[in-house]
């Protein structure tokens, strides 16, 4: 059947021809993207690292301390691979990277607390590996208060008071309830960020290589043509089918992160979904904004890699925008993953109501309509490409 | 024998030349080797660089409205990283003021907070924590954790002056004092945490994106970039160690400003000897440009590059073990992980520059380095001597004219 040479429908089959022929097409739509959803969840899978390698310095050698290096080889988040002899020993085990902290007892510690002079338990933690250590700290101290709790109930018992109530040690409690993710899990905390920020890298880095390389092999004057000279009928017809493609793709990476991993989902489904599909177009309006301002494929490239890679600090999901400086925290707002991960953090994280969210679907709108200002521009562009290398 | 040594050394000596002129008249390849290890290190330095999350907002609900729950809110609002904003009447009010977007936490007192305390039993609060970022909900923990501590150990010396009179001669004060310190990263800092290992990756990247665009020009028609980016001698091995050597010269000093001067300009820690970091960094810096080289096999064109190589930058990060640390990986990521030369460098990197080790401390990752380095450059070898090569036959006798 002979296909109509020009028109809409003539530029779509165009555009799905190039993607499914191509292999650098496969590899960015469907191999990296899915590479990435599948190596970050199943990466972080057991939720918290348990077993942090850990030593513990006992220089005391009596029934208290040898109860405390009991105690502490039970927990569950430590693993005591390392007894060192010496302060200095167990620092050069830290330095070897064979274990991130250790504990010490110091020298008579027995004897000087049943005396009275009031012994330092010391703990170190290598924070120069922050989970580790900070799961190390949380650990340790732990250890130290109930080994405290211990020591002060047989000193009450030296002075006479047996019968003390075990609260009388512990007469203020602040009990931490973590709403939306009790079990601290790092996989939902990154995955939940860091994969839709991946897709977005993807998207815009797509969006503009196929532009760019219809101007770099000459085949934009064509690909005008078709379109009728509009370069709007052009850039939308082309990008339409990568539009769908990456719709299907983010509603799989929703339900990939929500039904095969079980990520909390405490909101609606349908507000997520259309949470992905704006985000898909937002991101792709980010990227076709930055290629009409800069239409040549290598800077177009370099600019969206910058911002997509940039976005993993600075849409932060990790330190939050309103402890860093306010000359970089603003830059936060003008990334589409940003919104989405705020949009995640209300509904599915927290199963707020749609109205505190309505802002963040506003500004996905504000992405897409961004280029509609600026598409123009490529009609002289795409009539006479020039490439530079 | 001396004969066809110096010829293959002129050899070496006409391609590294002349990689210093294709690279520098490729704006492209320079953009990896300046932008890339001088701008992006500082923007990233600089988006982490106040460290710590200070004053994140609590709202509280107070049921009990005694002295000492006001005494606790009081401390919860004088600790470093809490911010108390004001009162809610009850949860829904507080819940509202979360949802809106005003606060990460709620701390309720309960009322009889402090008739318990009066009656040696525990006042117990409850702090309901937002877990979009943990770094906010560790703060939280901390501060609600010490406040705990410092209000009961006050409140138990009272007490146990009160039962026993005596005991306060047997342990005057706090009975045994609990110390902790931070080792390298000593202020606990997230810049001074993450920007050790950045560093290595960002060379380790602008390398292998580098070596990656100048293969993929090399394939490319040269009407159409522009020059012949070609440069090839008879001898692949002489070929390929004169560009090595040329983007080695080209990195040195982007090099030396990523691992010392970055760390020195934002005050992280600098425990390490600056020349031992060098000798440690070199077989790196050798086995990802062999990396690069032989993933020019597969580079058809300049600028794929972009497409499949920048999100491996996530994928390295991940996998380095600087989040997610490596003994808790599974088995086949791991196994991953040890193939990338980022994961060693990153490892022996962060603990010479923070922990102050030194170069026999980090022996293992060394020595994973240098096998990694001999190893990709043998494939690589092979990928040149018998995929590239045959490729770029036509071209050939024109480029070996000179």
């Amino acid at each position: 059947m002979e296909r109509k040479r020009t028109g809409v429908a003539a530029i779509v089959w165009r555009s799905l021809v190039n993607m499914s022929t191509k292999p650098i097409y496969l590899v960015g739509f469907f191999l990296l993207p899915l590479l990435t959803f599948v190596m970050l969840t199943s990466l972080m899978e057991s939720g918290l690292p348990t077993k942090v390698p850990a030593g513990i310095v006992d220089h005391d050698g009596t029934p208290l301390s040898r109860d405390i290096t009991q105690s502490l080889a039970g927990m569950q988040l430590v693993d005591l691979v390392e007894t060192p002899t010496s302060f200095t020993e167990a620092r050069h085990r830290v330095q070897e990277g064979k274990i991130f902290g250790f504990f010490m007892i110091p020298e008579n510690f027995q004897a000087d607390l049943m005396a009275g002079k009031s012994p330092e338990i010391t703990f170190y933690t290598n924070m120069t590996y922050y989970v580790p250590g900070s799961l190390l700290f949380k650990t340790f101290k732990a250890t130290a208060v109930y080994a405290k709790a211990g020591v002060a109930v047989k000193v009450l018992d030296n002075v006479g008071v047996s019968d003390a109530p075990t609260s009388l040690l512990q007469p203020v409690n602040i009990g931490a309830r973590g709403i939306g993710n009790p079990w601290l899990n790092y996989g939902v905390y990154l995955s939940n960020s860091f994969i839709p920020a991946a897709l977005q890298l993807m998207i815009m880095l797509m969006t503009c290589y196929t532009l760019g390389e219809e101007m770099k092999r000459r085949t934009s004057p064509r690909l005008l043509r078709m379109a009728g000279g509009s370069p709007y009928k052009a850039v939308f017809a082309t990008l339409l089918p990568q539009t769908l493609t990456w719709i299907v793709i983010a509603l799989f990476m929703q339900v990939w992160l929500f039904k095969f991993n079980h990520y909390p989902m405490n909101g609606s489904w349908w507000w997520m979904s259309l949470s992905q599909v704006m985000f898909v177009l937002a991101s792709q309006g980010f990227a076709l904004f930055f290629f009409t301002i800069v239409p040549n494929l290598r800077l177009s490239l370099s600019i969206c890699a910058l911002l997509g890679v940039l976005s993993f600090s600075l849409a932060a999901f990790s330190f939050p925008v309103e402890s860093m400086y306010p000359a970089l925290g603003i830059f936060s707002w003008i990334l589409p993953t940003r919104y989405n991960f705020l949009i995640y953090i209300d509904q599915a994280l927290n199963g707020r109501d749609i109205f505190y969210s309505r802002v963040w679907f506003v500004c996905y709108i504000i992405f897409m309509i961004l280029p509609i200002f600026t598409v123009w521009r490529l009609r002289k562009e795409f009539a006479k490409p020039v490439y530079a290398p | 024998m001396m004969k066809r040594l110096r010829y293959k050394l002129r050899q070496l000596f006409v391609v590294y030349r002349h990689e210093f002129y294709l690279t520098f008249h490729d704006g492209g390849i320079l953009l990896f080797f300046t932008f890339l290890p001088f701008i992006y290190p500082v923007l990233y330095s600089l988006i982490y660089n106040p460290e710590v999350v200070r004053d994140v907002k609590m709202v509280v609900v107070d049921h009990d409205m005694t002295a000492s729950s006001r005494e606790l809110v009081r401390r919860m609002d004088a600790t470093q990283e809490t911010r108390i904003i004001g009162y809610a009447a009850d949860l829904n009010e507080g819940r509202r003021a979360m949802d809106s977007h005003a606060c990460y936490a709620i701390l309720e007192i309960p009322e009889g907070f402090e008739r318990n305390i009066g009656n040696l039993e525990t006042g117990n609060a409850v702090m309901y924590c937002e877990m979009s970022l943990l770094l906010r909900y560790r703060g939280f923990l901390v501060a609600a954790t010490n406040v705990a501590m410092d209000m009961g150990a006050e409140i138990t010396t009272e007490r146990i002056d009160e039962l026993a009179p005596l005991a306060e001669t047997l342990a005057p004060g706090d009975m045994m004092p609990i110390g902790n310190v931070s080792l390298g990263n000593i202020e606990n800092g997230f810049d001074s945490f993450i920007m050790p290992g950045i560093v290595i990756l960002i060379l380790h990247q602008c390398l292998i994106l580098a070596t990656c665009m100048a293969g993929g020009a090399k394939r490319e028609d040269p009407r159409l970039i522009g020059y012949r980016p070609i440069n090839e001698m008879p001898s692949v091995l002489m070929t390929m160690l004169g560009q090595m050597l040329c983007y080695m010269t080209i990195i040195y000093v982007p090099s030396i400003f990523l691992y010392h001067y970055v760390p020195m300009i934002f005050r992280f820690p600098v425990a390490g000897d600056p020349f031992a970091e060098m000798a440690f960094i070199l077989p790196m810096v050798l086995a990802a440009l062999s990396l690069g080289f032989i993933i020019q096999g597969f580079v058809a064109q300049r600028e794929s590059v972009f497409v499949f190589w920048v999100i491996t930058s996530v994928m390295f990060l991940f996998l380095s073990g600087l989040t997610w640390p490596r003994f808790a990986m599974p088995g086949f990521w791991k196994f991953v992980s040890d193939l990338i030369p980022a994961t060693w460098g990153m490892e022996g990197f962060i603990r010479m520059n923070t922990n102050g080790s030194t170069l026999a401390q980090v022996r293992d990752p060394y020595i994973y380095l240098w096998i990694q380095a001999v190893v990709y450059f043998a494939i690589a070898y092979c990928v040149h001597r018998w995929v590239i090569r045959p490729k770029l036959r036509p071209f050939l006798k024109v480029s070996n004219v000179e």
